[in-house]
């Protein structure tokens, strides 16, 4: 086993797609993953109302052709917030998200490969992180910082670097002694190369699916501090501020309500199911 | 022997069953013209938010006051139509000047524990609430008071250091249930002389109470059970009034209120208050201070647009005064801001050095209708270059360390008073506790001192109208709209008015069917 994967990778780059749309379950959540992606980079373009413009004479209206989702009872064409919310929660969840792979993945090669006092430190730092649950953290966070984009960016990645730290960490410990890292070490290699080349090819897999699996608590972390009022402010799109702000309406313009929180299920759903099919697909190619 | 035995128990049992039927006949009876006479019967169950805080002095969300003015009687009340009305005080008179009001005390009315009420209480009380050195909230408001005497068993005597001609209306403040002198547990027991006497409290969940077998009022109350059910969520509340859970919910916001139009077995109540949000742009500080800025701010708003889609036209508009039109002969429908005007309000802001706009932040808190307020002023000031960034805050955060009186632009939310001295006092005076625009303006102060202490009605009206032009014209206030007090009761239930403040609703008076 040598650990590099591109060597390895039969049937290009569309390989792990076409595994992704062998089980149902996996090409339903990648189609739906794949769907609010274009809706997020595409949909802004197509809704004919701003996200924030209140039109007076149109509150309250139900579905219809003008207004697909309906209007809120500021006027406000719901189709084009859930889109307008859709494109945020992507920039915010999957920014904190990135930002907890790549700090989590960079500190947990390093402190776990150097070993020692550096991995003592660091791991046990993020032990006491990871002992107060994701949640009270955000409200501690967000109490001090105030809300707002940055800080609710900055939950996340405080929340979940040291979770993908742990991740990448079992991965190392395992890669560290293997024989093909010993003899790079004997070669005189550099600690970077070493990393890059040797170590990190064997984490990818595991980080991926990680990665996925985060970006979904990263959704519901956001949609939870918007619903609680303590994350994105008003009258930005936010799904979970959506909901909050829907829920005396349930039963008044139940749209407002609905289409926000089948945003957020779905796309956690489709997310999960992503990272399922994407563990699976991983692990054969990693056997194979 | 043994026979003869047998027939004495066959008497005895035959006896036994004549008499349970006639006991059950004189109860029957007994209970028919009891419920004509109004003993109490029924349950009435009562959905509202969870009490916090339940010292009297602290005392302040409606279902805290509510389950004060079950368990407890305020010296003097305040009817649905703002009227003084008797409560543990029968009767009083007022001395020609003013400044000494006498109270005859109801002589049948009793604590729960079966002591009488006497004058030592009330003086207990209000000497409590206005005690200096006890810095409860109520001190300020009681300040104007000299001294407290019991002038009998069943007879107090106030005496004041300057006419005050809204006094009864003060006596009256939501702080002020009588307790029974030397109480210092409050919250924790609740010997009062109220209607209702507290059975079992589980905080966060409800509070059972039964009717007050004794209570001194006639006909009160008048069902035999009251439960007061916490919910957290107004949504679930109107959820588990449709449901049957329970019977009455007030304080509810536009959008449920108006949910419940033609649901069978449910009748909707909606009462005006004088109860406001107000917009305020600190004017002693930039860039509030300059008129210009505050005119553009007038002239920005659409007050009928923000009351028609706040309050889903529910609400009275306002005229960026506290004194509204449900004060009648106080409230001066000429008073009224300038006419929206985004063009003009753009100049004027170009003129005071804000030619590409001004940037604000517009702090608020996150319960009621104020984010929705906030939302809407927004787009209706970036029409005149305001570029309006809005931050809600959990009113802890917003109340906390006085935040709200320190932000330079702000949505705060005031409940509704019986009488309009109160907002001058404590709101707009210059250097008063609460005034949160730091305005300050010398005639304004004069006609407010003077309303407050003439006895002469006519030269209030005249200072009350005054005050209310100046205001509309150039007070650093928006005042967009009153709230209504919006509730909802199960059919079949009688005798219910609720009052513009909710918890101050007489539930002693409401029957079951």
């Amino acid at each position: 086993m040598t650990g590099s994967v591109a060597t390895r990778r039969r049937g290009g780059w569309l390989a792990p797609l076409r595994g992704l749309y062998s089980r149902p379950s996996s090409a339903l959540g990648t189609s739906l993953v794949a769907v609010f992606v274009l809706l997020a980079v595409f949909g802004p373009l197509a809704t004919p109302y701003g996200p924030t413009e209140q039109i007076f004479s149109e509150r309250s209206q139900p579905p219809s052709f003008q207004h697909p989702f309906g209007t809120d009872h500021l006027g406000r064409d719901v189709f084009s917030r859930v889109v307008a919310g859709d494109r945020d929660i992507f920039l915010l969840a999957g920014s904190g998200t990135l930002v907890a792979v790549l700090v989590g993945t960079l500190v947990g090669l390093l402190a776990t490969y150097r070993g020692g006092w550096v991995e003592e430190v660091s791991y046990r730092f993020f032990d006491s992180l990871l002992a107060v649950p994701a949640l009270l953290l955000a409200l501690l966070l967000l109490g001090s910082l105030g809300p707002s984009r940055a800080s609710v960016l900055a939950v996340i990645a405080v929340a979940y670097t040291p979770i993908v730290a742990r991740v990448v960490r079992s991965v190392v410990l395992d890669t560290k002694t293997k024989e093909y890292v010993l003899a790079a070490r004997m070669q005189g290699e550099s600690v970077a190369f070493i990393l890059a080349r040797e170590v990190l090819p064997s984490v990818l897999p595991a980080l991926a699916v990680e990665a996925a699996l985060r970006f979904s608590y990263a959704i519901f972390l956001v949609a939870s501090l918007g619903f609680l009022g303590v994350g994105v402010q008003p009258p930005n799109p936010d799904w979970g501020l959506m909901v909050s702000e829907a829920r005396d309406f349930v039963y008044l313009t139940p749209w407002t309500l609905t289409f926000p929180a089948l945003g957020i299920s779905l796309l956690v759903v489709g997310v999960n199911l992503l990272a399922d099919g994407l563990k699976r697909v991983l692990q054969v190619e990693a056997s194979a | 022997m043994f026979v003869h035995h047998l027939y004495n128990v066959r008497l005895t049992r035959l006896r036994v069953g004549v008499m349970a039927l006639l006991v059950a006949l004189l109860v029957a009876v007994l209970i028919g013209g009891a419920a004509a006479q109004g003993a109490p019967s029924g349950t009435l169950r009562v959905g509202m938010g969870s009490p916090a805080k339940l010292d009297p002095a602290y005392a302040s969300s409606d279902a805290e006051i509510a389950v004060l003015n079950a368990v407890y009687d305020y010296l003097v009340d305040v009817d649905a139509k703002n009227n003084v009305e008797p409560r543990l005080a029968t009767s009083w008179t007022v001395s020609s000047d003013g400044l000494t009001y006498t109270f005859e005390l109801a002589k049948n009315a009793t604590w729960h524990d079966g002591s009488p009420v006497t004058a030592q209480d009330v003086v207990y009380t209000f000497n409590r609430l206005r005690d200096p050195s006890l810095k409860l909230p109520t001190a300020d408001l009681y300040a104007d008071i000299a001294s407290i005497k019991a002038t009998g068993e069943h007879q107090v005597t106030f005496t004041l250091k300057a006419t005050n001609p809204f006094f009864l209306y003060d006596l009256s403040d939501n702080h002020a249930v009588i307790v029974k002198n030397g109480t210092t547990d409050f919250g924790t027991t609740f010997d009062g002389s109220g209607p209702f006497i507290v059975q079992s409290y589980h905080p966060d969940d409800r509070m059972v109470l039964k009717a007050n077998p004794d209570y001194f009022i006639p006909g009160k109350p008048g069902v035999a059970r009251l439960e007061l059910i916490f919910f957290s969520d107004q949504a679930a509340e109107v959820s588990a009034l449709r449901g049957g859970q329970i019977d009455l919910a007030m304080r509810l916001p536009s959008s449920l209120y108006q949910s419940l139009k033609g649901v069978k077995g449910i009748t909707r109540v909606d009462v005006p208050t004088n109860g406001f949000n107000v917009l305020r742009l600190r004017s002693d500080e930039k860039p509030g201070n300059d008129p210009r800025v505050v005119e553009a701010m007038k002239l920005a708003i659409d007050r009928q647009a923000i009351t028609e889609s706040v309050t889903q036209g529910l609400g009275v508009v306002g005229n960026d005064t506290p004194i509204g039109p449900l004060y009648q002969k106080y409230y001066d429908p000429s008073a009224t801001p300038p006419k929206t005007d985004p063009a003009k309000a753009k100049q004027l802001l170009a003129e005071a050095g804000y030619p590409n706009g001004l940037k604000l932040d517009l702090y608020t808190p996150n319960t009621g209708d104020r984010p929705d307020m906030a939302v809407v002023v927004k787009q209706q000031l970036a029409k005149a270059g305001f570029d309006i960034n809005v931050v809600v805050e959990p009113e802890s955060v917003y109340y906390g360390d006085n935040k709200w009186l320190q932000v330079d632009f702000g949505i705060t939310g005031w409940g509704s008073r019986p009488y309009p001295q109160f907002y001058l006092n404590v709101m707009l005076e210059c250097g008063a506790k609460w005034n949160e625009a730091h305005y300050c303006n010398q005639q304004f102060d004069a006609l407010a001192k003077d309303a407050g202490t003439t006895l002469d009605s006519q030269k209030r009206i005249d200072d009350y109208h005054k005050i209310q032009q100046i205001l509309a014209s150039s007070g650093p206030i928006v005042i967009p709209y009153f709230f209504p007090q919006l509730g909802a009761i199960r059919d079949g239930f009688t005798g219910f008015q609720m009052k513009a403040f909710a918890g101050r609703t007489d539930l002693a008076a409401v029957h079951a069917p």
